[in-house]
C-alpha cells in the first residue's frame, strides 16, 4: 500500500498538479482575504475528473501552500494573508521596517517547512494508532464523540458561548434535511427529490466561505486601503546563519507541538495555533522583551505552529472522520467526492489513498520552500493583483464546483443560500466554524444515538469506558467554558462601565 | 456597530431565529414516522424536536440578553439615535447589488446558458467591486475578463472536465 501510494503520487501529472496547487494555495494565502479553504474550494471542480490519490493530493497541495503563503503579506503589508499567520505581523512587520524583510520571509518559509514536516511526522504516527482504538468504537463510542467534538468546538471558538452553540445548532438542523438515517424517511425535503440526498457539505461550505469572503470585500470598495508593499525584497538562501537556525531549533519544536495539538482539537485552526505558540514563545523567552521588535523567534513560533497544524488537523480528519478546521472540512467533503470514507477503516479500504496522502504532503511541502525561496518576488508581486477582477472569477469558480458536485444546478440555488446565510450570521457576531462540525457531526450523532436507544436495554452504558470518560469530559468541557465566558461577559460589563 | 447597540445583535438574530425555529418544528408533524421491524425507539422525530428545541431556547436567551442589556443601556441614557434604513442599506450597496448580481446569475442560468450568464455576472461583479469614480477605466478590461472567462471555464469544465454546465437556449458549446 506505502508503495502505491508512493507512485500515486510520483506519477508526472500528479507532481504537476501538487506543484500547481502549493503555487496557486501561496497566491491565495499571500492575498490578503483569499485563504487555503478558498483556494480548495475553487479547485474542487477541477478535481472532479482525477483519481481520488490524484485529487486529494491536489487539495493538499493547496492547503499546505495556503497556509504558508499567508506570511508573505504578514511580513510585507502588516495584513496577514490568511488567519494563520496573525502571530507573524507581530515580529515579521518589524523586522522588514529594519530593513531585513528578506530575512523575515527567509525565516518563514524554512520554519514553515520545519513546521510541515514535524506535523506530518506526528500524523503518520500518531493516526493509524487513533484508528486503531477508534476500531473500538460502537454506537454508544461515536455518540459521545460527536457530543465531545461539538462541545469543544463552541468552547473554543469564541467568547459568545450561546452564539457558538446556536451556530452548532443551526448545522445540526441543516443535517436534518433529506432521508433520515436508519429508517431514510424524507424530512423537509417539501417535495424536492433534489433535497432527498440533504445539502452537501462541500456547497455549504462554499456558501460559508467564499460568498461571505466576496460580500465583505464588497462592503470595503469606498474604503481607502492604505498599505504600502516593501518593493525592496532581497532573498540571498534563506537569509540567516546556520548558527541562527540551530538556536531557534527549541522553539520551533515546541511550537510544532503546540500547532499539532491545537489542530487535533475539532474546529479551530492555524489562526489560534500561531496566537498561543507566540505567546509560549514569548512567555518562555530569556528575552521576551524584544518580542514585537523584529525577532526571528516571533516569526518561527508563528510560522511553526500553523504549518504544523495541517499535520494535526489531518490526524481527525482521516481516523475519525472529524475536520480540525474549515480548511479539512472542506478536505473531508474532497474525500467524500471521491469515495474515500474517512474513519477507522481507511487503511484497510483506502490505504493506498492514505499514504498518497501522506506523500503529498512531503512533496508539496518540498515545493513550497523551493517555490517561495527562489519565486519570492513573483509572489510579491502577486500582492498587487486587483481582488476586484479575482473575486468575481473565484465566484464563478464556486458555482461550478457546486453545480459539479452532484451535477445539478440546483446546488446552486442552496450556494446562494448559505452565502446569504452566513453574511447575517458574519453580521449578527455569529461563529460559522462551529456550523460545518454540527453539520458533520449532526447525523453521526442522530444514528448512533438512535442505534444506542435499541442497544441501551440489552448493554448498558457502564459496560462502555470510553463512552463515560467521554461524556465526563464533555461535562467539564461545558462548566469549565461556561465559567470562562461567564468571566469574559463580566470583565466586558467592567470595560463598558 | 457601537458596543451600546450591541443588544441590537442579540435581538434581531434572536427573533429571526426563534421565527425559523419555530416553523422548523411546526413540519416535524409532517415526517412519516417508520415502525416496521428494526425501527428505533427515537423515530426520526426525536432529533429534530431536539435541534428545533435547543435553537428555540438559545434564541430567546439571545432575546432575553438582548433586552437586558437594552435597559441597562437605556437607564444609563446611553441610547443611541437610530440611523436611517435606507442610509444603512445605501452604505451596504454593494453587498446587495452583490447579492443581486448573483441570484439572478444562478436564477437565469438554466435558461440563458452559462456562458452569456457567466460573462454578464462576471463584467457586472467587477463594476461592483469597483468604486464608480474608476469605472471609465474599467470597463474595457472587465468586459474582455467576463468574456474570457465565460469561454474559457465553460470548454475547460465542460468539454475537458465533464462537468454538466448548462448550454442554454442558445445551445452554445453543443
Amino acid at each position: 500500500m506505502i508503495l502505491q501510494g508512493l507512485m500515486a503520487v510520483f506519477q508526472p501529472l500528479t507532481v504537476l498538479w501538487i506543484a500547481v496547487g502549493v503555487v496557486v494555495g501561496i497566491i491565495f494565502g499571500a492575498i490578503p482575504g483569499l485563504t487555503a479553504t478558498m483556494a480548495i474550494v475553487m479547485f474542487l471542480p477541477v478535481t472532479y475528473s482525477m483519481s481520488a490519490s490524484q485529487g486529494i493530493a491536489t487539495l493538499m497541495a493547496l492547503y499546505i501552500g495556503g497556509i504558508s503563503g499567508g506570511l508573505i503579506s504578514a511580513i510585507l503589508l502588516n495584513i496577514p494573508g490568511t488567519p494563520s499567520s496573525v502571530a507573524t505581523c507581530f515580529d515579521g512587520k518589524p523586522m522588514a521596517n529594519k530593513g531585513q524583510a528578506g530575512k523575515a520571509l527567509g525565516t518563514g518559509v524554512v520554519f514553515s517547512f520545519v513546521g510541515t514536516i514535524i506535523g506530518i511526522a506526528i500524523l503518520v504516527v500518531l493516526a493509524p494508532v487513533l484508528c486503531a482504538f477508534a476500531l473500538k468504537f460502537q454506537a454508544y463510542e461515536y455518540c459521545a464523540l460527536a457530543l465531545f467534538s461539538l462541545s469543544m468546538v463552541v468552547a473554543l471558538t469564541g467568547t459568545d458561548m450561546p452564539k457558538g452553540l446556536i451556530s452548532a445548532v443551526l448545522g445540526a438542523l441543516l443535517a436534518t434535511v433529506g432521508l433520515a438515517p436508519i429508517d431514510s424517511r424524507p424530512r423537509f425535503t417539501f417535495n424536492l427529490f433534489q433535497l432527498n440526498n440533504g445539502f452537501a457539505l462541500v456547497v455549504l461550505l462554499i456558501g460559508l466561505f467564499a460568498i461571505s469572503e466576496v460580500m465583505s470585500f464588497a462592503e470595503s470598495v469606498r474604503r481607502k486601503q492604505d498599505f504600502t508593499i516593501e518593493q525592496n525584497v532581497k532573498m540571498k538562501g534563506a537569509g540567516f546563519s546556520l548558527a541562527e537556525f540551530i538556536a531557534q531549533i527549541p522553539n520551533a519544536i515546541v511550537s510544532a507541538l503546540i500547532g499539532v495539538g491545537i489542530g487535533i482539537l475539532p474546529g479551530i485552526g492555524g489562526g489560534v495555533s500561531c496566537m498561543i505558540s507566540y505567546t509560549v514563545s514569548k512567555n518562555t523567552s530569556k528575552h521576551r522583551e524584544l518580542y514585537g521588535t523584529g525577532i526571528m523567534d516571533g516569526v518561527v513560533a508563528s510560522e511553526t505552529a500553523n504549518n504544523a497544524t495541517i499535520g494535526g488537523a489531518v490526524i481527525p480528519l482521516l481516523s475519525l472522520g472529524i475536520p480540525g478546521d474549515a480548511a479539512t472540512a472542506m478536505l473531508l467533503g474532497g474525500l467524500m467526492i471521491h469515495n474515500v470514507a474517512p474513519g477507522p477503516l481507511i487503511y484497510e479500504k483506502n490505504g493506498a489513498v492514505v499514504y498518497a496522502i501522506f506523500f503529498a504532503m512531503l512533496l508539496s511541502a518540498v515545493f513550497m520552500l523551493l517555490f517561495m525561496l527562489w519565486g519570492m518576488r513573483f509572489f510579491v508581486s502577486v500582492l498587487k493583483v486587483p481582488k476586484n477582477y479575482l473575486l468575481p472569477i473565484v465566484m464563478v469558480l464556486c458555482g461550478i464546483g457546486a453545480i459539479g458536485n452532484a451535477n445539478q444546478l440546483f446546488d446552486t440555488y442552496t450556494m446562494v443560500g448559505f452565502g446569504l446565510m452566513a453574511y447575517l450570521m458574519i453580521k449578527a457576531k455569529i461563529p460559522t466554524v462551529p456550523m460545518i462540525l454540527g453539520f458533520i457531526l449532526g447525523p453521526t450523532f442522530e444514528e448512533n444515538l438512535r442505534r444506542v436507544s435499541q442497544l441501551a436495554s440489552s448493554d448498558k452504558f457502564y459496560n462502555h469506558p470510553i463512552f463515560c470518560v467521554l461524556i465526563v469530559a464533555t461535562v467539564l468541557v461545558i462548566i469549565f467554558s461556561a465559567r470562562a465566558n461567564i468571566k469574559d461577559a463580566k470583565r466586558e460589563e467592567m470595560a463598558g462601565e | 456597530m457601537k458596543k451600546r447597540d450591541n443588544y441590537k445583535l442579540d435581538i434581531v438574530p434572536g427573533v429571526v431565529l426563534a421565527l425559523f425555529a419555530l416553523f422548523y418544528m411546526s413540519q416535524i408533524p409532517g415526517i412519516k414516522v417508520f415502525k416496521g421491524l428494526g425501527s428505533t425507539p427515537l423515530n426520526n422525530h426525536f432529533i429534530p424536536w431536539l435541534w428545533g428545541g435547543a435553537l428555540l431556547t438559545l434564541s430567546l436567551w439571545l432575546i432575553v440578553r438582548g433586552i437586558l442589556k437594552y435597559r441597562r443601556v437605556k437607564a444609563e441614557g446611553k441610547l443611541s439615535n437610530e440611523g436611517s434604513l435606507l442610509k444603512s442599506l445605501s452604505d451596504e450597496r454593494e453587498v446587495i447589488l452583490s447579492f443581486i448580481a448573483l441570484i439572478i446569475y444562478v436564477a437565469f442560468m438554466e435558461s440563458v446558458g452559462f456562458i452569456i450568464m457567466t460573462c454578464v455576472y462576471v463584467f457586472a461583479q467587477i463594476l461592483i467591486l469597483t468604486p464608480t469614480e474608476k469605472w471609465a477605466k474599467n470597463i474595457i478590461p472587465a468586459l474582455i475578463t467576463a468574456v474570457i472567462t465565460g469561454c474559457l471555464l465553460f470548454y475547460i469544465f465542460r468539454s475537458v472536465l465533464n462537468v454538466l454546465l448548462p448550454v442554454g437556449m442558445f445551445g452554445f458549446g453543443l
